[in-house]
């Protein structure tokens, strides 16, 4: 029962890091109409961006502001990232068929992937000194990694302001109306170059910030861009352009990640916590394949 | 199809349809023919394995044209199917108890691909059922499951522990064995009157793989152009219309991931014999998206850019492989950062693939198909040439 406890527990805290990453990518899709594949790329430079300006900075300052700031820089970096991908590549994409905008975000994570190793190193690499203290709290006699608790209050916050900037700032509901419609939102004078443009900073950063917490709890290297790879059945579960599907996604897939890997490890060894979230879409997909609160489309000749 | 030359007419539709339509046409794929035979002859050595590559790609992508370019099924997990068929050959060889004849007459290999065919297509027909219901992202998706499933969880963990030999199976020279010849070890062959032949390891892989491509290429090429193709390309260009004309939809994109996952079967029964081993790194994830580059690189629904993105990307990587290792031979002294260089290589190799992916799909949606299909009717039409668009 306690095992059991513990496994909720830390999956609700894995998964909202992954409903984080998924929160920017339903954003693309929501504003821009783009299905993007190179999440797990973004993840993975917004996480290496992080640890150089954190190890450059930990030598000369104590941890916590070291990492607020590498923290700070790597959105930075993100939102100049994003701003460019989205003019150099995506902008020439608009209106293209689906496969080839889909091939572009693909070519996109081969390049950043490639750029990412080239730079940087592909073994392993940790966040030394480390960030967070080893030391486990204990809550009602569940350990918590303090790294765990960490990232989840980092990504609560972090979709709360990613939210509220979508819900009640002037820019977000300049993307809401791109949105909802795109033509109806040019002709009221919102710019959707702007709105495709801040879409993809926005999913930068998040992408970013949720590399950088799971390079804190894994260390970083090239299985985080399978990590986030994981957003895909999260968004899938969810529906693609629900906000809120993607929150609940999130949890619910970071949740069945950890049970698959605490009860089913026995009979099926190996990977099965990676693979779980990809089975699990399969079937979703069979019975109800525009998620929870997707919509619906309905196709007409 | 190019346009012909001036004073060429046609009597009937089958006429037009034919693969020869004229004797220069007839001429042309003899010549090509001929040289294909000769190939090992009129190359270096050292590059008939890369040709032997370049045929292993266009097997491997040859399914992914036919969903993609001909039947508008995006797949992006083809490389499960192309593990599935090389595991499948690889087992059989070395499991199963073949009378003794079978395997002194060297039929227990052709055979094992051709189950290797049959077992890849309907393990990609069971992935393939979720498109009855979903399309565009959804099925992208579950292809993408298919990968997941097939190559890091069943291969990894269960099918490569048959046998205990580890993670990986190594096919001993002499257990491949194709009529007389055996593949990956130098023999010679008795050609009777000819005299005795010495042929290479390479030299019959090329060969062998030669074979494959022809019969694959030409049983695409009828497909395509048959009822079966017509229905795959109606419900590309909208399934809903197809549905409403009577196409049964789900017949044929069933059959479609068939006969595509028949290929990978034969594909990945090919590179395992080519290389004597079967190991789960060379189907992970990467290959199944570079062979969907391969295709958008040389012209997505046409069997002649599937042979063009093929050759294109192997060879482009190999004289990137090449050169850099011949400057690091002559300036390692000058410049040891080449040493670095050459270790990311798979890395710089990525960085320029994706670059080429969306630089194509930006400046030429068309592929290399489209430019070469441009400069045949530049020469047909001479000299009154036009190379406007449309096909």
């Amino acid at each position: 029962m306690e095992n059991l406890l513990q496994l909720i527990v830390t999956g609700i805290m894995l998964g909202s890091i992954y409903a984080l990453v998924a929160l920017g990518w339903v954003l693309i899709y929501k504003c821009s109409g783009v299905l993007n594949l190179a999440m797990g790329e973004l993840t993975m430079i917004g996480g290496y961006v992080c640890l150089s300006i954190y190890t450059l900075l930990a030598a000369r300052m104590s941890v916590t502001p070291a990492f607020l700031v590498a923290l700070g820089g790597s959105l930075v970096v993100g939102v100049l990232l994003g701003l460019m991908t989205e003019r150099l590549f995506l902008r020439k994409m608009i209106g293209e068929p689906i496969l080839s905008v889909i091939m572009v975000t693909v070519g996109l994570s081969f390049f950043f992937k490639g750029i990412v190793f080239i730079i940087w190193n592909p073994d392993t690499v940790q966040f030394a000194p480390r960030v967070f203290d080893v030391q486990n709290i204990h809550i009602a006699g569940l350990a918590i990694e303090r790294v765990q608790l960490w990232s989840f209050f980092a990504s609560i916050v972090l979709m709360v302001i990613f939210v509220s900037f979508f819900k009640y700032t002037r820019w977000g509901l300049a993307m809401q109306a791109c949105a909802d419609d795109e033509m109806a939102a040019l002709s009221l004078g919102v710019s959707a170059k702007f709105v495709y443009a801040l879409a993809w900073a926005i999913a930068f950063m998040s992408a970013g910030v949720g590399g950088t917490l799971l390079g804190n709890i894994n260390g970083l290297n090239l299985s985080i861009s399978g990590f986030g790879l994981l957003v895909l059945p999260v968004v899938v579960f969810g529906g693609l352009n629900s906000i809120p599907g993607a929150i609940v996604g999130g949890i619910t897939i970071g949740l069945l990640q950890n049970l698959c890997g605490g009860y089913l490890d026995i009979y099926f060894p190996g990977g099965i916590k990676e693979i779980a979230p990809f089975v699990f879409m399969v079937f979703f997909l069979l019975f109800k394949p525009f998620g929870l609160w997707g919509w619906e489309r309905i196709e007409r000749v | 199809m190019s346009y012909l030359p001036c004073g060429t007419y046609f009597e009937s539709y089958l006429e037009e349809q034919k693969w020869w339509r004229t004797p220069f046409i007839k001429g042309k794929m003899i010549l090509m023919l001929v040289l294909l035979v000769a190939l090992p002859w009129l190359i270096p050595k050292d590059w008939v394995s890369v040709v032997c590559n370049v045929n292993y790609y266009i097997l491997a992508a040859l399914g992914v044209q036919l969903l993609i370019g001909y039947c508008g099924q995006i797949t992006l997990g083809h490389a499960a199917f192309v593990a599935v068929g090389a595991y499948c050959s690889a087992m059989m060889v070395l499991f199963l108890p073949w009378p003794g004849f079978m395997v002194e007459n060297g039929l227990a290999y052709p055979l094992s691909v051709l189950c290797a065919g049959f077992m890849a297509g309907f393990w990609s027909v069971l992935f393939g059922l979720p498109s009855a219901r979903v399309k565009g992202f959804y099925l992208i998706m579950t292809t993408m499951a298919a990968q997941f499933i097939t190559v890091p969880l069943v291969i990894t963990q269960y099918v490569s522990r048959i046998g205990g030999r580890g993670h990986y199976f190594q096919l001993p020279p002499g257990t491949i064995k194709i009529g007389p010849v055996e593949i990956g070890t130098d023999s010679a062959l008795d050609l009777g009157r000819l005299g005795i032949w010495d042929f290479d390891a390479d030299t019959k892989v090329y060969y062998w793989s030669l074979f494959l491509v022809l019969l694959c290429l030409l049983a695409m090429g009828n497909l395509v152009r048959s009822k079966v193709g017509r229905a795959w390309v109606a419900i590309r260009d909208n399934d809903i219309a197809a549905e409403t004309m009577g196409v049964d939809i789900i017949w044929y994109k069933l059959l479609a991931f068939f006969v595509a996952g028949f290929f990978a079967g034969i594909a990945g029964a090919f590179y395992a014999s080519s290389i004597a081993f079967v190991s789960p790194e060379h189907y992970g994830w990467e290959f199944s998206l570079i062979w969907v580059g391969v295709i958008l690189i040389g012209g997505v629904g046409s069997i002649q850019g599937l042979v063009f993105g093929s050759a294109f990307f192997v060879i482009i990587i190999e004289v990137l492989q090449r050169l850099l290792g011949y400057l690091s031979e002559g300036f390692e002294q000058s410049f040891p950062t080449l040493g670095v260089v050459l270790m990311k290589f798979v890395f710089f190799r990525d960085t320029a693939f994706g670059l080429a992916i969306i630089l194509f799909l930006i400046y030429e949606p068309n592929g290399l198909a489209y430019r070469y299909w441009q400069l045949k009717n530049y020469f047909n039409l001479w000299p009154f040439s036009y190379t406007g668009k449309g096909h």
